[in-house]
């Protein structure tokens, strides 16, 4: 149930930050005006993903906590709590475009105020998701798990790494496929493009919202499964096998199961070369 | 961008003066702790050496960055000190959670931690290349290297024309989890250092039993060992400036620099947290 949770965390990272355009890619967003490209894409990566989500999961958890403390009921505990740590992401995501947007206010950018209207509300719910998912599982390892960390502890530990997985394996796929749409298909962005990125949709200028949508069909679901597969895998290997082997038990079956990941790893890496191919110039592929 | 354009800043070799105020500052910080809180000078060592496995662990884990979100080049498209954080704080918490179990010894805990973090970073670096393979139609290539070191895979002919190279050669994601066993190991050393000089000094302090005192304990050892992770973490990031592919980049060679500044960090670190309990 908690790898279930942490899946869910992930997806809903992943898509949270690309609707807001937070991580790595949002430095093409800023880019684009400093280029000449003026767009109506979000902007508020005045932080990364993990510290952000650190401070989200941890006030999250903090407050649960504290409720928790005063006996109230966990789960009406943790919806509350996570409510009030998205009310801080809110402010945190509404100032953040304002002022990243109006720093480019002298290459003509214009702040939209309808783009925070619509696109800070969208955020912030699938910020809820994320939050009240990672806050949940962090309940249920201390409580039904038995770790020692205090909720609290477990939201910094588990908000930072879900932000770190959401962001190195989301980023790409929103960096490359969605922002730079334009450039060929199974090739890196030449450097020579960077900021030019994709502003217009099918009927007028590309929103952050249809970002999300684009993302949700990959990048999200691969965050949820990589967060959700270190959260059970981590679990799984502890419960079942703590106790094995001496107290060895564990390590054994986390040293076998990375040694399967680097094996799977090489595999694709070599069907890649095999079914891909080296790179073409441009005019011999289209020729 | 900036990531990309920068030049390697700081230069390679190091600095005689600096690393002997740091040594000079290093053997204060243990003078101190051996006058004031004698018991916990084993504490303060184990702190420093689990602070340099985190600054050495930090070089291993290729980080591209911004440039590698648009496929320009190799890596993970994060931070540093962000990645190296979540799989050392992945490791922390297997190794906390070992050491929850008193029939376990620090080897165990120190490995239970070091898996952990190994753990997260193997799926991370497969899940990154899942991407870029299946989402993106992108075979890895390196950009340091013509040859890969550990496979022999040549490298140039599959790296696309205007960019550094991307996706993560074996050599990177084998360096990704050495560098995630490394700092699941140091992250867990300093927790577990500081929990037994927690557990030992506080019921005294507050005159409580052992079992009262103990979350507390863990409390005050987690959310230190937190704290010096991100420390080391962000130290090291600082000695890579930017991206770096892993055990096979040039600036991967720096690496001495980044262990003596993150053991003097961890001293003064160290001193702090013993500090608190005894005065």
């Amino acid at each position: 149930m908690a790898g279930a949770l942490a899946t869910v965390a992930g997806a809903a990272e992943d898509t949270e930050s690309n609707i807001g355009s937070q991580g790595d890619p949002n430095s093409q967003v800023q880019l684009a005006p400093q280029m000449g490209y003026i767009h109506r894409i979000y902007n508020k990566a005045v932080s990364g993903e993990p510290p952000a989500y650190g401070l989200w999961v941890t006030i999250g958890a903090g407050v649960a906590w504290a409720f928790m403390a005063t006996g109230m009921n966990p789960v009406l505990a943790i919806v509350i709590a996570s409510a009030l740590a998205i009310f801080v992401q809110g402010v945190y995501a509404a100032t953040a475009y304002l002022g990243r947007t109006s720093s480019l206010a002298k290459f003509e950018q214009p702040v939209y105020i309808d783009l925070l209207k619509s696109v800070t509300s969208v955020t912030m719910a699938h910020a809820f998701v994320a939050v009240f998912t990672t806050v949940s599982m962090c309940y249920l390892l201390n409580a039904a798990l038995g770790h020692p960390f205090p909720l609290p502890l477990l939201g910094i530990v588990w908000g930072i790494a879900l932000g770190a997985a959401g962001s190195a394996t989301g980023n790409p796929f929103y960096g490359k496929e969605r922002q730079y749409q334009s450039q060929m298909f199974g090739a890196g962005v030449p450097i020579s493009a960077s900021g030019n990125i994709v502003r217009y949709a099918e009927a007028g200028q590309r929103s952050s919202l249809d970002n999300g949508w684009f993302t949700a069909k990959l990048g999200g679901p691969a965050s949820g499964v990589c967060f959700g597969l270190i959260v059970f895998l981590e679990l799984w290997r502890t419960v079942l096998f703590e106790e094995a082997v001496g107290g060895w038990g564990a390590i054994i079956v986390g040293v076998i199961i990375i040694l399967i990941f680097m094996i799977i790893d090489r595999y694709i890496e070599t069907w890649a070369r095999k079914n891909y191919g080296p790179y073409v110039k441009a005019e011999e592929a289209s020729a | 961008m900036s990531a990309l354009g920068a030049a390697s800043g700081g230069g390679e070799g190091i600095n005689p003066t600096a690393s002997i105020i740091g040594i000079v500052i290093i053997i204060a910080a243990l003078a101190i702790t051996a006058v004031m809180a004698a018991p916990a000078l084993a504490a303060v060592i184990g702190v420093i050496i689990g602070g340099a496995l985190i600054g050495f662990g930090v070089h291993f884990v290729p980080v591209g960055g911004a440039p590698a979100a648009m496929g320009q080049s190799p890596g993970i498209a994060t931070g540093v000190a962000m990645l190296a954080a979540g799989a050392g704080l992945a490791g922390l918490f297997g190794g906390a959670w070992a050491a929850a179990n008193p029939a376990f010894g620090i080897a165990i805990v120190i490995a239970a931690g070091a898996v952990g973090g190994g753990l997260m970073m193997a799926i991370t670096c497969l899940m990154v290349n899942i991407v870029y393979i299946f989402g993106m139609g992108i075979p890895a290539a390196s950009g340091k290297v013509a040859k890969d070191p550990i496979t022999g895979d040549s490298q140039a002919e599959y790296k696309s024309q205007g960019t550094e190279g991307h996706g993560l050669p074996f050599v990177s994601y084998v360096g990704g989890v050495i560098g995630g066993l490394l700092g699941g190991a140091g992250g867990t050393l300093i927790y577990y250092e500081l929990l037994q000089v927690y557990s030992a000094m506080l019921p005294a302090m507050f005159n409580a039993s052992a079992e009262e005192i103990l979350p507390i304990a863990v409390s005050l050892a987690g959310i230190f060992a937190v704290g010096m992770f991100l420390v080391n973490a962000v130290l090291a990031a600082y000695n890579i400036t930017g991206t770096i592919e892993g055990p096979h980049d040039p600036k991967f060679k720096r690496f001495p620099r980044a262990v003596i500044g993150c053991a003097v960090a961890s001293a003064v670190c160290g001193l702090f947290a013993v500090l608190i309990v005894v005065v």
